[in-house]
């Protein structure tokens, strides 16, 4: 059922893309945690796949660095959850992440994928 | 449904989360998961299957647990409980004093006065310590100080106990003692020294060079004058002070050698003496030989302007010498009656003769400030007492928790020792401004021995430190020691704050020491305030107000050779009285309130001649015409001294009032005549009474009336003397007219000392004065502490009886019976109180009598006057707290409940 293996998105969790998941998802609106992994779950087509013990760590992590805050929210009719928002210094890091991230995507169309184009 | 939380939670066991953080965790996980297993759910699956696959989002291994360990939030200290031991002493230590700071800062009301008590307490008795340390502690700077004695003459029959001493005396001793190594004579001496062009009158003394081999201190620079250099015609060197060498002569390299004019003559200075060097705790501008001869001290027929020091010789104890010199005054008074009956001889430590004049006023400012103190601490003491029982709840609920009785108790004591060393903090800066205002009230005003040596200094600071210290311990100790033993019981009383009756009896004990401790401070400064104003309102003699004073030193040769002293003084006073505005103009020898003139013995010539040494005493002095006119002393008969009265007419005299009615009772004393043992000749000098004057006091406002004879300054000549003039001017306006008459007569002399009359007898009520201003402020002081302790008390009380006062106003006691009942409770403390703090006011009393002046040291109006004063106060300070009371509305206080 995963298409990528989950200790390749282990690894890149640790060199950050999963921040960029995250902070992307957030800058529209606010959600919670069970929403975020199903949005990336269904987003990336099944192929992406957060377990909820290396999910949680993540979002307490980008928390702790001030990008984003989660608050709890009671809304009618539905139980108290946690929302998490981007906060203005993780919007800051959100676009220059997404102009790396565009850069290294760019180099390695270049490299990899250059004649097919 | 599956027990989400557990599973979260077994993850999570081996982080350190916050409790509280670890909950919301456990809350967010248990969700997600329960929402997964609802969606599975949802599709089809059965719950087993459900769950187990919800669960299998946990991988094996606990990853949780792994990738949440770096986090910052899974890493926060233990939790503590205030007051539970952690078994690490500077940790807790740390705990208890950042506990103790909170707790202060949220209680202002309670940390403040109990701030302002202590510091005000501490911070005095800095002050006044590091006057005590400086003037009486401080060790003498001379080799073995211990060794060295001062030899005075006295006549107790006179009330002379330390008199200058006979001449030709001094020269027998030297003669005969086998006690001391070193025997010499030193007195004081003023000199105009001419600096800068400009002759000043100088404060010195004369001494001997054994006089200073018995002191032992050696010179800065150069060398001590010689046995030698004491003789006439040797004599023309000058050692000087280190500070004149700074001040006046800027501190010259070449000082050594330069030649110095001092009343008119070279004297080459030989040596500059050590900073800070004293004879007998009085500075000195500089040392001078006598210039004497053997001949001259054998043949001297009064007693001098000197006394001797000397130093014990080794193995010679103080009481041997005592002796020696004893028997030696036998055999002169047996070989020299005239001279020396009724006289003897005392010698007097040197350290004794240092303080003795300013002990009194010390001890008796040390006691008041140790007073104000311990009402600080009786008042810290109350506070934390009464805060302490408002605090059971939280003590016991820490007890509860697992804190230990030692620990709290250390907890308390540790705020307290805070409190204090917070207090001595601002004490020691209260000290410094203390000690300025101090020193400023002291200079000039009262000699105050080695005053130079008076410092805030390290010893000051590390006794400041220490007193707060104990003090803290002090008052901590008691109160914590009560709050940590009831602790146990508070939480069991169902949440209502009492506090037993132990505790309300230590509080109101505290509350009556703190009364009766101001009362005798109050009482202490109320019985020299009367017996300061009884100085003030002592009829003196003279009219003080519109006279101006200036006093002339001739110096040199040129007044015993060229011309006479007698002559340059008529001169002078004639030139006076030219100046527009002046009314009257004199001179006298020694100004009345300025020093102690001379004193002698007389007899009627018409008499037989008495025994020795039973020949009446009295004061003379030498004085211009116009003397008694210008004083605004009355003429009762005869006449004044004219200018026809020279150093050839017959020998005048006029005398006072007492004198005529202790020796002339009932007889007019014109014409008659009298000796008086004074002059050059050894029979003294026979007078004709010309006039009688009225009474004036001499030396001080505190001196008894004693007979005075005045003689013509023309007839018995004086190189010192005190210009007198009476202006309607402002006084101090003719000074520079003054000075420039005397330049008139002699361009190289200056005047010294210009003050109005008003002025100097003032000054003879400095050191009451500011004894009694010191002890004022230190007993206000005390009534402020004892107001506001009583007010704190009775607020606490108040704040304890509140649901008391509501049942009693529910069940229809009116608000004055409420008002009644809570006053009642405080004055029973106040007047016990200040019935306690009569007695020991009394008791106390005995040790200001030598420093009350028509006073009674029981004075009943003093002490009534001080209760009345202390009754109103503290029942003022309770009224506050009972009209509170007074308006607890009974249903605020039981809702409170």
């Amino acid at each position: 059922m995963t298409g990528i293996n989950t200790r390749v998105l282990d690894r890149e969790l640790k060199k950050g893309s999963a921040e960029l998941l995250i902070l992307s998802l957030l800058n529209a609106r606010m959600r919670h945690g069970y929403e975020l992994s199903k949005l990336i779950h269904t987003r990336s087509g099944g192929q992406l796949m957060f377990h909820i013990d290396s999910l949680y760590p993540l979002l307490y992590r980008l928390e702790e660095r001030g990008w984003i805050k989660g608050t709890w929210v009671e809304k009618p009719g539905e139980r108290r959850r946690r929302f998490y928002k981007v906060t203005a210094e993780g919007r800051r890091v959100l676009a220059e992440q997404r102009k790396t991230w565009a850069a290294f995507v760019e180099a390695m169309r270049r490299v990899t994928g250059g004649e097919n184009a | 449904m599956p027990d989400w939380a557990r599973q979260v939670r077994a993850r999570l066991s081996g982080l350190h989360l916050s409790p509280t953080r670890e909950a919301e965790i456990v809350n967010e996980l248990s969700q997600h998961l329960d929402d997964r297993y609802q969606e599975l759910m949802a599709g089809g699956a059965s719950a087993d299957e459900a769950a187990r696959l919800a669960l299998s989002d946990f991988r094996s291994g606990n990853v949780l647990g792994q990738y949440m360990a770096p986090l910052r939030q899974s890493n926060s200290s233990p939790s503590r409980t205030p007051g539970a031991p952690t078994g690490r002493v500077l940790s807790d230590l740390w705990q208890d004093l950042r506990f103790a700071m909170r707790s202060f800062l949220r209680a202002p009301r309670f940390s403040i006065p109990a701030l302002i008590a202590l510091t005000l307490g501490i911070g005095a008795t800095s002050a006044i310590f590091s006057v005590v340390r400086g003037v009486m502690l401080k060790r003498l700077p001379y080799r073995d100080p211990e060794r060295l004695v001062a030899i005075w003459e006295g006549r107790l029959d006179r009330g002379l106990a330390r008199n200058v001493i006979a001449d030709a005396n001094f020269v027998a001793w030297r003669e005969r003692q086998k006690s001391f190594d070193f025997l010499g004579m030193v007195g004081q001496s003023r000199q105009n020294i001419v600096i800068n062009d400009q002759p000043e009158e100088t404060r010195g003394f004369r001494a001997s060079a054994d006089s200073l081999s018995a002191i032992g201190t050696q010179p800065q620079l150069g060398r001590l004058h010689t046995p030698e250099e004491d003789f006439e015609g040797n004599d023309r060197v000058i050692l000087i002070s280190h500070e004149f060498w700074q001040t006046r002569l800027g501190g010259r390299t070449d000082v050594l050698g330069l030649s110095l004019i001092s009343n008119n003559r070279p004297r080459s200075v030989i040596g500059v003496m050590p900073p800070g060097f004293t004879i007998e705790g009085l500075p000195t501008n500089y040392l001078i030989p006598y210039g004497w001869t053997v001949e001259r001290l054998r043949q001297a027929v009064g007693r001098g302007s000197s006394h001797a020091m000397a130093r014990l010789r080794d193995g010679v104890s103080f009481e041997q010498a005592l002796d020696d010199m004893q028997t030696i005054m036998a055999q002169l008074r047996a070989e020299a009656p005239q001279r020396n009956t009724n006289w003897s001889v005392s010698l007097v430590p040197i350290y004794e003769q240092t303080v003795e004049q300013i002990r009194p006023a010390l001890y008796v400012l040390s006691g008041a400030v140790l007073l104000v103190l311990l009402i600080a601490c009786v008042n810290v003491a109350n506070l934390l007492l009464a805060r302490s029982t408002v605090r059971q709840r939280e003590l016991s609920l820490r007890t509860a928790l697992g804190a230990t009785r030692g620990r709290l108790l250390r907890q308390m004591i540790t705020e307290s020792v805070l409190l204090s060393m917070t207090g001595g903090a601002a004490g020691l800066l209260l000290a410094v401004l203390f000690h300025r205002g101090l020193i400023r009230l002291v200079t000039g005003n009262v000699p105050v021995p080695r005053l130079d040596q008076v410092a805030l200094d390290t010893p000051v600071v590390l006794f400041t430190l220490l007193l707060s210290l104990v003090t803290g311990l002090i008052f901590g100790v008691v109160p914590a020691v009560f709050a940590t033993g009831a602790a146990n019981d508070a939480l069991r009383e169902g949440g209502r704050h009492g506090s037993g009756p132990r505790a309300k009896r230590v509080l109101s004990t505290l509350v009556v020491a703190e009364i009766a401790l101001s009362l005798v401070l109050l009482a202490g400064a109320g019985l020299l305030i009367r017996s300061f104003i009884a100085l003030q309102n002592v009829d003196t003699g003279m009219r003080t107000d519109g006279v101006l004073t200036a006093r002339v030193t001739l110096s040199g040769q040129r007044y015993t050779s060229e011309r006479s002293p007698g002559d340059f003084f008529t001169d002078v006073v004639s030139r006076l009285t030219a100046i527009p505005g002046v009314e009257s103009a004199s001179a006298v020898s020694v100004l009345p309130m300025a020093g102690p003139g001379i004193g002698t013995s007389f007899y009627r010539l018409d008499r037989p001649v008495p025994e020795p040494g039973q020949a009446p005493g009295a004061a003379v002095k030498p004085v211009a015409p116009d003397f008694f006119k210008t004083m605004g002393i009355a003429q009762l008969a005869g006449r004044d001294f004219t200018a026809s009265d020279t150093l050839d007419s017959p020998r005048v005299a006029i005398v006072s009032d007492t004198l005529v009615r202790q020796e002339y009772p009932g007889e007019d004393p014109i014409g008659k005549r009298l000796n008086v043992a004074i002059g050059r000749a050894e029979s003294g000098m026979n007078v004709e009474i010309a006039g009688v004057v009225s009474d004036i006091r001499m030396v001080s406002p505190a001196d008894a009336i004693n007979p005075a004879v005045y003689v013509p300054h023309t007839q018995l000549q004086s190189g010192v003397m005190t210009l007198v003039i009476r202006t309607s001017l402002d006084p101090i306006s003719l000074t520079s007219s003054v000075g420039a008459a005397v330049r008139a007569v002699d361009s190289s002399l200056p005047i010294a000392d210009v003050a109005t009359m008003d002025g100097v007898v003032d000054a003879t009520l400095a050191r009451p004065r500011i004894v009694s201003t010191l002890l004022t402020v230190f007993a206000l002081i005390a009534l402020v502490l004892a107001g506001v302790g009583v007010y704190g008390v009775m607020a606490y009380s108040v704040a304890q009886r509140t649901h008391e006062i509501g049942v009693r106003m529910a069940l229809g006691a009116s608000t004055q019976s409420v008002f009644r009942l809570m006053l009642g409770g405080a004055l029973r403390l106040v007047i016990i109180g200040v019935f306690t703090g009569v007695i020991a006011a009394a008791w106390l009393s005995r040790f200001l009598t030598t420093m009350l002046f028509q006073t009674e040291r029981f004075d009943l109006m003093t002490f009534a006057a001080t209760a009345v004063v202390l009754a109103i106060v503290a029942t003022c300070a309770s009224c506050v707290p009972a009209r509170r009371g007074m308006k607890v509305a009974p249903m605020t206080a039981l809702r409170a409940e």
